[in-house]
C-alpha cells in the first residue's frame, strides 16, 4: 500500500512541480478549441445579432429557439463548424503526442528541464512516437471493437428480457469493464512510452515488450492508480457542470466562460497525473541497474622512510 | 259518374303522395347518418321474421346518463378466446347492423385490419416507402406478420354467405391487399332494419405495429376484429388500412369477453361486468361499452394496477384504471395527476365526460404500442428513466386522453380527415398543457432548458410546411413526415393563429359549441370551419382557403430598418461631432411577405427614447415601408409584436435590431467552444 501511495504521490508531485506543462496545454487546447468554433461563431453572430427572438437563448435557454435556429436554411449547414472543430481536436491530439516527450523527459528530471531540451526530447523522440501511436491504435482499436461488440450482443439478448433496466445494467457494467480494460491497455502504452523517451531507446518494439511485462506484473498497483486519477476527473467535469448550471445565471456569458474554461484546465490535470504516475513507476522499477565489477585491491606499499642525505665529514689527506 | 270517380281517385293519389314524401323524409333523415335524438325505433319493418326479433340494446350500464347518447348503429357481440403462447385469437362475432342510411343496402364491406401487416399490403408497400410511425421495413421478419381471416360469415335469416367474401381494394387497386372484404347480402336490407351477422375470425397477432400486437409478454388488442365500414354521404366509406391513416366506425354498444390465461392482468375498453375462472387455468372477463365504436384490450401478467382513483365528473363519477409497468411504478401518481387534470380542463373546456370508466395502460418498453387511443381506453409511453421535468408522459397522457373528444365522441373520419382528430387535439393539447405546466415550460423544464408544447407543434410544422394542406386525405400525403408535421403540427398553429385572428374567448366558445353539436356524429370539416364562422360571426373563408385548404406558407421578414439625419447634407464642424437632441432623423423601415401565406400583421416600431408605434399591414402586396421622421432613431421593428401568429415559417427574421446584440451568440459558441475542447482531450487521454 506504501508503494501504491508512493507512485500516487510520487505522480502528483512531479505534476506539481512542473505545472507549466499543464498550463501550456491548456493554453495549446484552448487555442486550437478557438479557431475550431469560430465557423460557428461566425454563423450564429451572422444570425443572431439582429433578432429579438434571439434574446429567448440569452436569457434562459429555449430549446425549440435552438431547434428552430439549426433548421433555418439562412442560419446555414452546421456540418462545416462540426468539422472545423473536428479537425482542431484531431490537432490538438496530434500535437500532444508531438510534445509529450518533452514532458516525460520533464518528469523525469530533478531539475527544470531547459526550454531546449524539452524540444530535444520531443524532436528525438518524434518517430518513436509515431510508431508507439500506430501499434497502439491497432491493439487498442481492435480490443476496443471486440470488446463493444461483446456489449452489443449481451445488451441485444438482454432486451430480450421482461426486465426493462437489465439491459441499461449490463450496459453500464460492460462500459466498467471496457474502461477497466482499456485503461490497462494506457498504462502498458504509457510505460513503453516512458521508457522510450526516458531510456532513449530507438527500438520501440522492445520497449512494448518491456511495458507489457512491467504492466502485466503490477497491473494492480497501476491500475489503482489510474482509476483514482479518473475518478477524480469525473469529480472534477461533474462538480464543472454542476457549477454551470446551478451557480451561473443563465444571461451570464462572462461566467458560463470562466466555469468552463476552469473546469477544462483542472480536467487536465488527472492525465498528466497518470503519466506523473508511470514515470515514477519507471524510475522505480525498470530502469536497468549499474553493474559494479570487484576491483583488485592494491598493492600494499610500505612507506618509506625518507633519508636526509648531509654532507660527510671532511677525511685527513696523507702528507 | 265524376263525383265516383273523384272519390275512387283521392284516396289513391293521397296514398302514392304519401309514399313518396314518407320515402323523402327517410333519405334526408339518414344521410349523412345525423345527430338525431336518440331512442328511435325501427322505421319500416324487417326484411324477415327472422331480423324482425333484432334490435340493438339501449343499455346505458357503461355511461352516466338514463339515455343513450348516440344513434346506435351497431351491437357488436364477441367471444374471444386468446393464445399467449402462439399470439392468436380465436372468436365468434355477432354484429347488429341499423340501416339507418335510408337506402336499400345489398352489401356490406368490412375492415380486416390486422392483414395490414403482410409483406405485400398497401400499409407495409407505404411504410417501406414513405416511413411509418415505427418500422422502417428494411427487412422483413416473420413475428411481424399479422392476419385477420374470417372462417365463417352466415347473415341470419340468409344462411352461409361464406364463399360470396370478396377482397376489394377501393383506393389503390392493389390485389395483395386484404383490409377490405366485401360481402354481397341474399336479400338487400332495406332501409330501417336490421341485419345480423354471425362471424367466426382468427386472428394471428403480430409483434407490435401501428399500436397494435405482441411484444414479449404483453399483447394489446387493437382492430382486432371484422369492423364494418360507414355509410356516409350516400356511399360506403370503407378504405383499404394506410401507412398514415386511422379508423372510422359507427357508435353502438359492445358486449366481449375475454378469454385469456388465469396469469393475465387485463385491461379493455368499457366496463367489466363479469370475471369466471374457467377449469383449464383461463379465465373470461366480460366487458360491456356503451355509444362507443370501437374496442381494444390489453394483457401482461406484469401490469401493476391502481383502480383506486375515481373522478367527479360533470356527468358522474369516472372510475381511472391505470396499469403500468413494474419498472415504471414510480411514476403511477404522475400518470394519475395529468390523467386527472385532463379530465378537468376537458370538461371544463368543451363538456362531460359521459364513460363511467377510463382505462390508461403503460405499454411494453420498445413495443409500437404506445400513444394510441381507443374508446375509453389509451395507452401512455414512457421509460424507467423520466426526470420529473421531462413531460413525456404528461403530454403523451393528455393527447391520447384528449382524443376521447376528438375521435371518441367527435367521430370524424381519420381516413379522410386525419386533421380533424389528431390537429384539433394537438391544438387542446397546447391549451391543456399550458394551463397545467406552463406556456414555455410543458414540455420540457430541465437544467435550465424549456420547451413549450406550442413550439414543439409549430417546429414539427415549419420542418415539411411546404408540402401538403391540411384537408389532404391522410394517405395521399408526400410522406409519414408530412402526415405527421402537417395534421398534427400544422393544424395547431393554424387554430391557434385563429385564436390570435379570433381572440381567445371567442375561440373557447366557439371549440365548446362544435363539441357539444357535433359529439356522437361524424362531422366534415365544413361543420367544423362554419361552427367557428357561426360563432365568430366572421367571415374567415380568406383564412381558411389559405390555411385549410391550400399549402401557402406564411414568412414575413423585416427587410431593413435605416435612420439617418434629415440635414446628413450639412458640413460637420468636426470628424467626431455627434448630432445632438434637437438632430431630427428620417427613418425608414421595410417589411416584406416572402412566402405566399397572406394575412393582415401589426409591425411596432420602438424608438431610441422608448417611444413605440405601432402599424398595420394588410400583407396584399410583397412589401411595404413605414417612414418617420422624428428626433430619435429606430431602436428595432417587429412582426407580430403579440406573437399571435403561430404559422410564420420563421420567426428569427420578423426582428430587427439596428445595434447588434452578440450576447446570444456568444452563449452558444461557449457551448461549442466547451464540446470541441473537451471532445480534444478525450481524443488525447485514450488515444496518446
Amino acid at each position: 500500500m506504501a508503494e501504491h501511495q508512493g507512485l500516487i504521490s510520487s505522480g502528483w508531485g512531479r505534476v506539481v512541480h512542473n505545472k507549466r506543462y499543464i498550463v501550456w496545454f491548456y493554453i495549446l487546447n484552448l487555442a486550437l478549441a478557438w479557431f475550431g468554433a469560430a465557423a460557428f461563431s461566425n454563423q450564429a453572430h451572422d444570425y443572431l445579432d439582429h433578432s429579438l427572438q434571439a434574446e429567448r437563448l440569452a436569457n434562459g435557454f429555449d430549446v425549440g429557439v435552438l431547434i428552430e435556429m439549426f433548421m433555418r436554411p439562412e442560419f446555414g449547414p452546421v456540418h462545416p463548424a462540426t468539422a472545423s472543430g473536428l479537425h482542431f481536436a484531431l490537432a490538438f491530439f496530434f500535437l500532444t503526442a508531438l510534445f509529450l516527450p518533452g514532458v516525460l523527459q520533464g518528469y523525469a528530471s530533478t531539475y527544470r528541464l531547459p526550454r531546449a531540451d524539452f524540444f530535444r526530447a520531443c524532436g528525438r523522440n518524434l518517430w518513436r512516437f509515431i510508431r508507439l501511436l500506430i501499434i497502439a491504435g491497432i491493439v487498442m482499436g481492435a480490443v476496443a471493437v471486440a470488446l463493444f461488440s461483446a456489449q452489443g450482443a449481451l445488451v441485444k439478448a438482454a432486451e430480450e428480457s421482461t426486465n426493462e433496466v437489465l439491459p441499461f445494467e449490463l450496459r453500464m457494467l460492460c462500459l466498467l469493464v471496457i474502461f477497466l480494460v482499456m485503461t490497462a491497455l494506457r498504462i502498458w502504452f504509457d510505460l513503453a512510452q516512458a521508457d522510450v523517451v526516458l531510456s532513449d531507446q530507438n527500438a520501440v518494439r522492445k520497449s512494448i515488450g518491456l511495458g507489457l511485462r512491467h504492466a502485466w506484473r503490477n497491473l494492480g498497483r497501476l491500475l489503482g492508480s489510474y482509476v483514482v486519477a479518473t475518478i477524480v476527473a469525473l469529480i472534477i467535469l461533474s462538480l464543472g457542470l454542476w457549477s454551470w448550471l446551478r451557480l451561473v445565471p443563465p444571461a451570464s456569458v462572462l461566467g458560463a466562460f470562466v466555469v468552463t474554461q476552469l473546469t477544462l484546465l483542472l480536467l487536465l490535470i488527472p492525465r498528466f497525473w497518470q503519466r506523473g504516475v508511470a514515470v515514477s513507476y519507471y524510475l522505480q522499477n525498470m530502469v536497468a541497474p549499474i553493474s559494479v565489477h570487484p576491483v583488485a585491491p592494491a598493492p600494499v606499499v610500505e612507506p618509506v622512510t625518507p633519508v636526509v642525505i648531509s654532507n660527510p665529514p671532511a677525511q685527513p689527506q696523507p702528507s | 259518374m265524376k263525383i265516383r270517380s273523384f272519390i275512387l281517385f283521392f284516396p289513391v293519389l293521397s296514398v302514392v303522395v304519401l309514399s313518396v314524401l314518407v320515402k323523402e323524409h327517410a333519405a334526408k333523415a339518414a344521410s349523412p347518418q345525423a345527430a338525431a335524438a336518440p331512442a328511435a325505433a325501427s322505421i319500416a319493418p324487417p326484411a324477415s321474421s327472422a331480423a324482425a326479433t333484432l334490435t340493438i340494446p339501449d343499455t346505458t350500464l357503461a355511461i352516466n346518463s338514463a339515455q343513450p347518447m348516440s344513434q346506435r348503429v351497431v351491437h357488436y357481440e364477441i367471444d374471444a378466446k386468446y393464445d399467449a403462447a402462439k399470439h392468436t385469437v380465436d372468436a365468434t362475432e355477432t354484429l347488429t347492423y341499423r340501416n339507418l342510411t335510408g337506402v336499400v343496402l345489398d352489401h356490406f364491406p368490412f375492415h380486416l385490419y390486422q392483414n395490414a401487416f403482410q409483406p405485400n399490403s398497401t400499409w407495409v408497400r407505404e411504410a417501406k416507402v414513405a416511413g411509418s410511425r415505427d418500422i422502417a421495413y428494411d427487412k422483413w421478419e416473420s413475428k411481424e406478420y399479422g392476419s385477420e381471416e374470417i372462417k365463417s360469415v352466415e347473415v341470419v335469416g340468409q344462411g352461409d354467405l361464406t364463399s360470396q367474401l370478396r377482397y376489394i381494394q377501393p383506393d389503390d387497386g392493389n390485389k395483395d391487399d386484404k383490409t377490405v372484404v366485401d360481402l354481397p347480402v341474399r336479400q338487400p336490407i332495406p332501409p330501417g332494419a336490421y341485419v345480423q351477422f354471425k362471424i367466426a375470425f382468427h386472428d394471428q397477432m403480430p409483434e407490435t405495429q401501428a399500436r397494435s400486437g405482441w411484444k414479449r409478454d404483453f399483447m394489446l388488442g387493437g382492430q382486432w376484429f371484422p369492423k364494418v365500414g360507414v355509410w356516409w354521404h350516400g356511399a360506403w366509406n370503407c378504405h383499404q388500412y394506410h401507412a398514415t391513416t386511422e379508423f372510422f366506425a359507427d357508435f353502438g354498444v359492445y358486449d366481449v369477453k375475454l378469454t385469456v390465461p388465469q396469469f393475465e392482468v387485463v385491461g379493455a375498453s368499457g366496463v367489466k361486468v363479469g370475471e369466471v375462472n374457467n377449469s383449464d387455468n383461463t379465465k373470461t372477463l366480460t366487458y360491456h361499452g356503451d355509444d362507443i365504436h370501437d374496442f381494444a384490450w390489453t394483457v401482461s401478467p406484469r401490469y401493476k394496477v391502481k383502480e383506486d382513483g375515481v373522478y367527479q365528473g360533470l356527468m358522474g363519477p369516472v372510475q381511472m384504471r391505470i396499469l403500468m409497468q413494474p419498472a415504471h411504478w414510480s411514476q403511477v401518481d404522475r400518470h394519475e395527476k395529468i390523467l386527472r387534470e385532463s379530465l378537468e380542463q376537458f370538461e371544463s373546456r368543451y363538456g362531460p365526460y359521459p364513460y363511467k370508466t377510463i382505462t390508461l395502460v403503460d405499454p411494453e418498453p420498445d413495443s409500437a404500442a404506445g400513444g394510441m387511443e381507443y374508446p375509453t381506453f389509451i395507452t401512455g409511453d414512457s421509460s424507467w428513466f423520466m426526470p420529473e421535468g421531462l413531460h413525456m408522459p404528461e403530454i403523451v397522457v393528455e393527447h391520447e386522453f384528449g382524443h376521447q373528444y376528438w375521435y371518441g365522441m367527435v367521430a370524424t373520419n381519420e381516413f379522410e380527415d386525419a386533421w380533424m382528430d389528431e390537429g384539433i387535439n394537438s391544438y387542446s393539447e397546447v391549451k391543456v398543457l399550458d394551463a397545467i405546466l406552463g406556456k414555455r415550460t410543458s414540455g420540457i423544464n430541465m437544467l435550465g432548458a424549456t420547451l413549450g408544447e406550442r413550439e414543439i407543434q409549430r417546429l414539427m410544422y415549419a420542418s415539411v410546411a411546404d408540402l401538403d394542406p391540411i384537408a389532404e386525405k391522410a394517405y395521399d400525403y408526400y410522406s409519414f413526415n408530412s402526415y405527421g408535421g402537417i395534421t398534427y403540427g400544422k393544424t395547431a398553429s393554424v387554430l391557434l393563429t385563429l385564436e390570435g385572428i379570433m381572440g381567445e374567448e371567442t375561440m373557447d366558445r366557439a371549440m365548446r359549441a362544435y363539441f357539444m353539436k357535433y359529439r356522437f356524429t361524424h362531422p366534415t370539416k365544413e361543420d367544423f370551419l362554419k361552427t367557428i364562422e357561426e360563432v365568430s360571426g366572421k367571415d374567415l373563408r380568406w383564412y381558411f382557403n389559405q390555411a385549410v385548404y391550400g399549402s401557402q406558407v406564411m414568412d414575413y421578414k423585416l427587410l431593413k430598418v435605416e435612420s439617418f439625419p434629415v440635414n446628413w447634407y450639412e458640413e460637420k464642424k468636426g470628424m467626431f461631432q455627434k448630432d445632438d437632441k434637437d438632430t431630427v432623423y428620417r427613418s425608414y423601415v421595410w417589411a416584406q411577405r416572402k412566402g405566399d401565406f397572406v394575412m393582415p400583421v401589426d409591425v411596432e416600431i420602438k424608438f431610441e427614447n422608448g417611444e413605440k408605434v405601432r402599424e398595420h399591414w394588410d400583407g396584399a402586396s410583397r412589401w411595404t415601408k413605414f417612414v418617420y421622421e422624428k428626433k430619435s432613431k429606430v431602436e428595432s421593428a417587429e412582426l407580430d409584436p403579440d406573437h399571435k401568429i403561430q404559422i410564420d415559417r420563421n420567426d428569427f427574421n420578423n426582428s430587427f435590431k439596428v445595434e447588434p446584440d452578440g450576447k446570444p451568440a456568444f452563449k452558444l459558441t461557449n457551448y461549442w467552444l466547451f464540446a470541441t475542447q473537451w471532445l480534444a482531450q478525450a481524443m488525447a487521454w485514450w488515444a496518446v
